[in-house]
């Protein structure tokens, strides 16, 4: 629970792929993946003991044109948390799917994001809606979309003198 | 011979069945209503589990376009004399989820209400004075 | 519940006798059902067994994460509340700990004990719905009106030291709490654990139909619950040890002396249990944060008086809270403005109730399937958020 793990996982990871890490504070390890073989790289560290895959974000940088996903680690036995940020084309979203390497846990967060972003997972062919029905339109948590525009138009009416104020 | 509205809804008033759409923020404090502390089963109020035995439905808060429908499916469902009472400022204008896409703005448009109760979430106390006015408008019915 | 089976007018006894001896069919346990609130189960049945579940989440998606991209943090700590209503306090505490920790702001000394202390007590009137809840989906009435009228006591306190009953408007902000504890609150704290005392005692006394509907029922063994992802109580109960409160201590935690139970059975009969030794706990914590509390500031200087807009530094941080039902996560990234850029909230009952309550339904009779999804302690407002 101390630094001196988290040094011993950097080394260990700087030895076996070249990759560059930063340690934020006790118990926070940040890493840069490129996307081409993530998957070998993730089975590696659910040996090395960080079993539980505690959630997957996304986060839409349209000015570069990229997603951003971010896959967070945790390993019970030596108490490190693992952020993997990994950077995929914004028009054509595609990634490798984990379900492989933690099955169970894996699919219920790439439905989320397929739905909420519109990722397309290669490999998990359960990618149903989770939490909309019927909803025709960009997937909304794009920042093109904006939430403030689309609710103004549709539900409050400027000539209103009550719903006058929503629109300032 | 047939039966004026006002005394079916006299006759109504005397023991009035909740059907149990407990739904979003609001029901954590219709729980108390029905449990010890505010006792509303004195009153004759008791909850039911399905909509065809009941008289009055509350709805407790926002509803999202997926479980409007729903309601809108249970709300007629019910036998008249009904009455829909709404809870919360979400059923008025929006409250606090006002821009977002996914909410229903005012209630209104989807289902006709009877009686709205502000707060966020309203007290217990608040719903036995919104009881207390819909008998007394019932009594002054001719 | 639609039935597959054909039966016209005209079947006879021999064509019945003749049918296939489980056909399947289709129960949807829906949202307005006494045993689920606001969550529904698509459910496949043969005779009284299941075989096989669906999960059909959705009835409270408000999209919360973009919602905060619209605020400023002072504004994103009264909506922070609602992301889960049945533990406002803990919520608020995590938002709090992320924006202070992209700021690089230490709360004063007496403010981390003031949160501490409210953070357990909504804890325990957490755990005191679970119990009822419990209790109504196994047919226990008595159980379900003596935990809500004990768990008032709790909210009285509440009323008198923030100002709600259950959404307290932001009182755990970034910086510390918003105002300092009213005369006559120490006492009454006192006094309230007395009575949760008298409400313990009272869950803990055995009750044989409690007992016979919930022992040996959905049963979680320890490689499943750490494949599944499951966190909490639901682990605990499985036999891990382990609690972000003991694991990353967060505030003041390791100052206290606490344990942390656990069970080996995995059933429904041992998460029941584990919920009552955690809030023997949590008053166990309580009454030691009473006795250390330090006198001073209960705000951070720089936010002494509300400035509306003050700029977060670049950066991203992830932070992690024990809640009531589990792990909660905060992601939160911000490029150098006044609002967050992104927030991601990672709930304990998103996968408790998505892969977990699938698995543990497949097996189980009918009349077991509100038990089951009670005793997971669920909250269908933090999975759609």
């Amino acid at each position: 629970m101390g630094a001196k793990e988290d040094l011993e996982i950097l080394d260990r990871i700087t030895s076996e792929f070249n990759l560059e890490c930063k340690v934020q504070r006790k118990g926070r390890i940040w890493l840069d993946t490129p996307t081409e073989g993530f998957v070998d790289f993730c089975k590696w560290l659910k040996e090395q003991g960080f079993t539980h895959l505690s959630a997957i974000s996304a986060i839409d940088w349209p000015d570069e044109g990229t997603y951003q996903l971010a896959y967070h680690l945790w390993s019970y036995q030596d108490r490190i948390l693992i952020t993997l940020k990994v950077k995929i084309d914004r028009q054509n979203a595609v990634m490798d799917s984990v379900t492989e390497v933690w099955d169970g846990s894996a699919e219920a967060h790439e439905r989320e994001i397929h739905e909420l972003f519109g990722v397309k997972f290669e490999g998990n062919n359960n990618l149903t809606p989770l939490f909309l029905e019927d909803w025709e339109g960009l997937p909304p948590f794009r920042k093109d979309f904006d939430w403030r525009e689309y609710v103004r138009g549709k539900y409050y009416d400027r000539q209103n003198e009550r719903e006058r104020v929503y629109y300032d | 011979m047939a039966v004026k509205e006002s005394t079916k809804l006299k006759r109504l008033i005397k023991a009035i069945w909740i059907f149990n759409w407990f739904n979003s923020c609001g029901f954590i404090e219709l729980v108390p209503v029905v449990a010890s502390r505010w006792d509303m089963e004195r009153f004759g109020m008791i909850i039911v589990g399905s909509p065809r035995h009941a008289d009055v439905l509350f709805i407790a808060g926002y509803q999202t376009l997926k479980s409007i429908k729903r309601a809108r499916r249970v709300y007629e469902q019910m036998a008249a004399p009904r009455v829909v009472i709404a809870l919360g400022a979400c059923t008025m204008t929006g409250g606090m989820y006002w821009d977002s896409y996914n909410t229903v703005k005012k209630l209104s448009d989807y289902i006709p209400v009877n009686m709205y109760i502000p707060g966020c979430p309203p007290r217990p106390e608040a719903v036995f004075e919104a009881c207390a006015k819909i008998f007394q408008h019932v009594e002054e019915m001719d | 519940m639609t039935g597959k089976m054909n039966a016209s007018a005209s079947t006879t006894i021999s064509q019945l006798e003749s049918a296939p001896e489980r056909a399947e069919y289709d129960l949807y346990f829906g949202p307005a059902h006494p045993g689920s609130g606001n969550f529904g189960v698509k459910l496949k049945i043969a005779g009284e067994v299941v075989t096989s579940a669906r999960a059909d989440p959705g009835y409270l998606h408000r999209g919360f994460e973009k919602l905060m991209e619209y605020r400023l943090p002072i504004q994103n700590s009264v909506l922070s509340d609602r992301i889960c209503v049945l533990e406002a306090l803990n919520w608020n505490l995590i938002h709090a700990e992320a924006v202070e920790e992209l700021m690089e702001i230490e709360p004063p000394e007496r403010a981390k004990y003031i949160r501490v202390i409210m953070a357990e007590l909504s804890r325990i009137q957490s755990h005191i719905i679970w119990f009822g809840a419990f209790c109504i989906g196994t047919g226990f009435d008595t159980g379900f009106k003596l935990a809500f009228g004990y768990r008032d006591y709790i909210l009285d306190l509440f009323e008198m030291i923030t100002g709600g009953r259950v959404y307290p408007a932001g009182y755990i902000c970034p910086g510390g709490v918003r105002r300092d504890f009213p005369d006559g609150a120490i006492q009454k704290i006192a006094h309230v654990l007395d009575q949760i005392g008298r409400m313990v005692r009272i869950e803990e006394m055995e009750n044989l139909g409690l007992v016979a509907r919930a022992k040996g029922i959905g049963i979680l063994k320890l490689e499943d619950a750490i494949k599944l992802g499951a966190t909490g109580p639901v682990l605990r109960a499985s036999g891990l040890k382990t609690d972000v409160r003991k694991d990353e201590p967060y505030e003041v935690y390791d100052r206290f002396d606490f344990e942390v139970p656990v069970r080996k059975e995995g059933d429904t009969y041992a998460r029941y249990l584990l919920g009552i030794e955690e809030m023997k706990q949590s008053i166990k914590i309580i009454k030691q944060a009473l006795q250390q509390l330090p006198e001073g500031e209960v705000i951070a200087p720089k936010f002494k008086r509300i400035k509306l807009a003050t700029k977060i530094p670049e950066g991203d941080v992830y932070v992690r809270n024990e809640v009531a039902r589990g792990e909660a996560g905060m992601y939160m990234v911000s490029d150098g403005g006044d609002k967050p850029y992104r927030v991601k909230i990672r709930g304990p009952s998103f996968l408790h109730m998505i892969p977990v309550l699938e698995h543990l339904l497949i097996g189980a009779q009918i009349a077991d399937v509100p038990a089951i999804y009670w005793s997971l302690n669920v909250c269908p407002a933090d999975l759609d958020r």
